[in-house]
């Protein structure tokens, strides 16, 4: 059964088909999330929104673009949302933290058996370092970047979803990488003083 | 990449500082990332998906379920009866007047002796 005919069935009633649906597109909403966000559980819940919303504008799929492609533009338009709102709410955050409010739990790198207790350390910090460099990158180089490196998409597919040309993709990749490097370099100058 | 640039990269990685540093910071980059890439989402996130579904269609039918009128003329009503309340009580106090014993006379009033006290004039006289 295609895509097309399952939505057609769920708008027309059968709900429980959409489960399909979910088991097959939830794993590239997550990655796209984590992406974006960083963190597990706001990945988690994300998806969650992300699905619940897709469900609600199901009627309105029309079946011009992949269901993949119109489940990709909804994870990317709600992660940019929800990063827009929590800078908004970081003011409130920081004083959250400052009054003994649970920061938020991160994730550290897997540990392998012959992994050096330093390499883990340096690799945490460097996490940290990384993360603020994705985070500091301008709204379509960010989905860029992260459609790219996170998803695997090839260019042509990251056109579509984020409504470009193959040649502004490739010129926003570019300009990511480039402004990656000099973040992360101006770090770990500010880390060495 | 072909071995020829591959040898060709390496050599330079080894000659120029700046690059190999780039490089490095590149390499560690995508190592955070292809760790990022690994993390699996919570196994239960598809039945709390689909819960989430149930819930909304079932909000979606007992809203549906609740006639228009009633839906506008419920909270009217509440709203028009806390102000009649308000209103009632407020007139029900202007009302109300407290008991007021003119003809009373304070107690202090009932020690006093007229006759005991002196006149007047007497202080006139003299």
């Amino acid at each position: 059964m295609t895509d097309s005919e399952i939505i057609r069935q769920i708008v027309q009633g059968d709900r429980n088909l959409y489960r399909k649906l979910v088991e097959q597109y939830q794993p590239i909403v997550f990655r796209t999330c984590i992406g974006f966000l960083h963190h597990k559980d706001d990945a988690d819940d994300l998806t969650q929104d992300v699905f619940i919303q897709a469900y609600q504008t199901l009627s309105a799929f029309k079946g011009d673009a992949s269901f993949s492609t119109w489940i990709y533009r909804i994870a990317v338009n709600a992660s940019l949302n929800k990063i827009r709102k929590s800078s908004r709410n970081q003011f409130l955050q920081r004083l959250e933290t400052v009054f003994g409010g649970e920061k938020n739990k991160e994730y550290s790198f897997p540990i392998s058996d012959n992994e050096n207790p330093e390499n883990i350390l340096i690799l945490n910090e460097y996490k940290e370092w990384v993360q603020k460099a994705l985070n500091s990158l301008p709204e379509n180089q960010r989905t860029a970047i992260v459609l790219s490196k996170y998803d695997d998409l090839p260019q042509k597919e990251i056109a579509e979803i984020m409504n470009t040309t193959e040649g502004a993709v490739e010129a926003l990749i570019q300009r990511a990488k480039a402004n990656l490097r000099e973040k992360l370099s101006s770090l770990k100058k500010k880390s060495k003083k | 990449m072909p071995e020829g640039i591959r040898i060709q990269v390496e050599t330079h990685l080894g000659e120029c500082k700046a690059c190999a540093e780039s490089f490095q910071l590149v390499s560690l980059a995508n190592k955070v990332i292809d760790a990022e890439k690994e993390l699996k989402s919570n196994p239960f996130l598809v039945t709390r998906i689909m819960s989430g579904i149930e819930e909304l269609e079932q909000n979606r039918e007992s809203h549906q379920r609740i006639p228009g009128y009633q839906r506008i003329l419920r909270p009217a009503l509440i709203s028009v009866s806390i102000a009649a309340a308000i209103f009632i009580g407020v007139l029900v106090g202007n009302i109300y007047l407290p008991t007021q014993s003119i003809n009373k006379l304070p107690v202090e009033m009932t020690y006093m002796n007229d006759a005991a006290l002196e006149s007047v004039d007497l202080f006139s006289q003299l």
